[in-house]
């Protein structure tokens, strides 16, 4: 999705138009933000109303004299909570096999190219399936650029640990998509 | 499967301390088992995303625009409005019952012509001003009464004394007079 396909509601356009900390967090992490709580389950506009919940207690934070330091692990955490407070729809969707056609147009691909993708995104959901809880928040905060120590703070886990989690995760999935 | 091969991941992710992976990309240079792992898991890696974006595009195109619930609501709306009130021809009340134009009293002497306006701003928007009302009031027929004494239209003694005639009087949309029916 582009990042003009979600529409800004008012208070986000505010932040976009502004040229604080916060704004350049925002442009750097609103569209990571959104994917990660999309495929948690959240619906679009549920996203949003998250990643806009998370920016406005970001700005709280700082104008409160809040410890400044990684403040990608803290928005991540903050959005991961409020996601999880929505119970009915965490992990709805999140590997469910896409419909093909309706789910997964590719406009310029040739047949075959199509058949192909759509095989290995087929495959790559089937492997999510398989991980757990815990492994596929890992994969998913690390494909959104967190490191192992934020992906540990934003999941109430120890650096290590979450690198054995990836760990055995990546080789899950690469078990399972390489076939 | 030789030692490294558990290190790999980390090091992919650059989560390794510089001195060991260092070490790791010396190995995988020489590892053909190695670089054939690392090849692996970054094509997971990139089917990964792929499949987040999918996810995230789908969810895109399932969405349903906020305004869609209010705009449906509101043609819902004026629909009904327009089912239960349809428009109506309104009929403005006449002016007086008749009007004898014999008991009027003479009209005050009026200026032959109007003093000229100043030109100023809001002078300028008089005629526009004007027009709009004349606009608003195009819906609406107009119909006005008018009692006419016969000794006003015929010569004296042409008709017995004590006769009116009532004139009504369509006027136009544009302030002409559309149509004039006498009648007793």
């Amino acid at each position: 999705m582009s990042d003009d396909s979600v529409s800004l509601t008012l208070p986000l356009l505010r932040l976009a138009a502004g040229s604080s900390e916060v704004t350049t967090l925002y442009r750097e992490l609103r569209k990571p933000l959104l994917r990660y709580l999309v495929c948690l389950g959240l619906t679009s506009d549920e996203a949003q109303d998250v990643v806009q919940d998370a920016f406005v207690s970001l700005q709280r934070h700082m104008a409160s004299g809040g410890n400044q330091e990684n403040m990608r692990g803290w928005l991540f955490r903050v959005a991961h909570n409020q996601a999880r407070n929505r119970q009915t729809s965490y992990h709805r969707r999140f590997g469910e096999t896409l419909d093909g056609e309706k789910d997964f147009p590719a406009d310029d691909a040739t047949p075959e190219q199509l058949v192909l993708e759509r095989e290995k995104l087929r495959r790559v959901a089937a492997a999510i399936r398989l991980l757990t809880e815990s492994e596929r928040e890992c994969l998913l905060l690390r494909a959104g650029g967190l490191r192992y120590r934020e992906i540990g703070e934003v999941l109430g886990m120890a650096t290590s640990t979450v690198g054995d989690t990836v760990d055995r995760a990546m080789r899950k999935l690469t078990e399972k998509c390489n076939v | 499967m030789c030692d490294v091969e558990a290190k790999l991941i980390a090091w992919l992710d650059g989560e390794l301390p510089t001195d060991e992976a260092s070490a790791v990309e010396r190995h995988v240079e020489r590892c053909q088992d190695c670089r054939r792992c690392v090849t692996a898991y970054r094509q997971a890696s990139e089917t990964f995303h792929a499949y987040c974006d999918a996810v995230m595009a789908a969810e895109a195109r399932r969405r349903v625009p906020r305004w869609m619930p209010v705009l449906a609501g509101t043609v819902v709306a004026a629909a009904v409005i327009l089912l239960a009130f349809p428009r109506t021809r309104v009929e403005p009340p006449l002016v007086g019952p008749t009007i004898n134009s014999a008991s009027m009293p003479a009209p005050a002497a009026t200026p032959a012509k109007p003093a000229p306006r100043k030109a100023t701003m809001r002078g300028g928007h008089a005629a526009p001003r004007v027009q709009e009302r004349v606009a608003e009031m195009q819906p609406m027929d107009t119909a006005i009464q008018i009692a006419i004494p016969a000794e006003a239209m015929f010569p004296p003694g042409a008709m017995p004394n004590g006769i009116n005639f009532i004139a009504d009087v369509t006027i136009a949309p544009d302030g002409s007079v559309q149509q004039v029916r006498l009648r007793q």
